[in-house]
């Protein structure tokens, strides 16, 4: 893909490759300047959340939810990923990553393909369950609607009706690579 | 009523761990100190994908493929309107807002289209950038189903947003 976007740009305009690399990379920096405050703010709560022990008592509330999904039985990972899903689930995608990265770490187990977990806890995130839309309800005040909110039950509806069905198909792909590899 | 949900959680975590008699302001500087750190280690990744995903809409590739693919986003029920919305959200966060904000000016905030914009945005996830950053720490090289996955569900998440917005 990269090679033939350089090549169509190569053709069209190739004064502006390195323009439009540079411009990405700023933007990215600019991008991780950002995050790196939000992850300072959320990485000290965090920390709190967890030295105060409601991480832990999260953590049993979600256990048989995380335990049928990921399979697995570590005290810490359990942890990690119920902060991970707690935080998407307010809408705080942001906050979700730091927690959901360490919570990677554990489930990595070096063998450089991607276990059923990890695979879990990717297409979690990537369908994003959230109870609250914020930005996008912010964008829509600020363009002049006149019921910003109406959009969260259509949305609500559609963010369960993609992760469950994210769900059963990383269920269902889980068995056929299975039997596969028999 | 969503403003308040945050602050209220927050000073019922800084009141619980109180009672449990714990250093809020050193617990927090604690937490805080692994941001930069943590921001070192995926600043790599999250340029490349950036830099890959720009390359891409500036050759004009985004675009072909929206012009080629737009017979089938109409036989799912998707709006024509909305379809560069749909192939752009996986990629880029930040540019599918800038793009959800020029519907809402072009077609106006309360419309059918801005509304099924709206939720499209909502059920899904820049699903290459959180992935790659999600495995930036880790050791994982081949990701098996993971991305079809997670592209097939916020394809028929839009679908269904459009649907909804019809009825609801």
């Amino acid at each position: 893909m990269i090679v033939a976007s350089l090549s169509l740009l190569v053709w069209t305009s190739p004064s502006n490759i390195l323009n439009t690399m540079v411009g990405a990379a700023s933007d990215a920096f600019a991008l991780s300047l950002e995050l790196c405050a939000v992850y300072a703010v959320w990485l000290g709560i965090l920390e709190i959340v967890e030295v105060s022990g409601l991480s832990d008592k999260l953590a049993k509330l979600l256990k048989p939810v995380i335990k049928k999904l990921f399979k697995i039985d570590d005290v810490e990972t359990e942890k990690f990923i119920a902060l991970n899903m707690s935080a998407n689930i307010l809408g705080l995608g942001n906050a979700a990553t730091p927690m959901g990265i360490n919570a990677m770490k554990r489930l990595d187990d070096g063998s450089g393909e991607a276990t059923p977990a990890i695979i879990m806890l990717i297409v979690l995130n990537a369908t994003s369950l959230q109870l609250l839309p914020t930005t996008v309800i912010g964008l829509r005040a600020a363009a002049g609607s006149q019921s910003p909110a109406d959009i969260i039950l259509p949305t609500l509806l559609a963010t369960i009706c993609t992760c469950s069905l994210g769900i059963i198909l990383v269920k269902f792909c889980q068995r056929w690579f299975k039997r596969r590899g028999k | 009523m969503s403003a308040y949900i945050l602050p209220l959680l927050f000073i019922g975590l800084f009141c619980y761990a109180k009672i449990k008699k714990v250093g809020c302001y050193d617990s927090f500087v604690k937490g805080a100190k692994k941001s930069i750190p943590l921001v070192v280690d995926i600043f790599p990744y999250i340029a490349s994908i950036m830099i890959a995903v720009a390359l891409l809409r500036a050759s004009g590739i985004t675009a072909l493929l929206a012009d080629s693919f737009s017979p089938i986003f109409l036989a799912l029920g998707i709006p024509s309107e909305l379809i560069e919305l749909v192939l752009l959200r996986p990629f880029t966060g930040s540019g599918s807002f800038a793009l959800l904000n020029d519907i809402y000016l072009q077609y106006g905030a309360d419309s059918y289209i801005s509304r099924c914009a709206s939720v499209i945005l909502g059920c899904s996830e820049t699903i290459f950038y959180v992935t790659t950053v999600y495995i930036s720490q880790t050791k994982v090289k081949k990701l098996l189903y993971a991305v079809p996955v997670a592209l097939i569900c916020s394809l028929i998440g839009a679908i269904i947003a459009c649907l909804l917005c019809r009825i609801i």
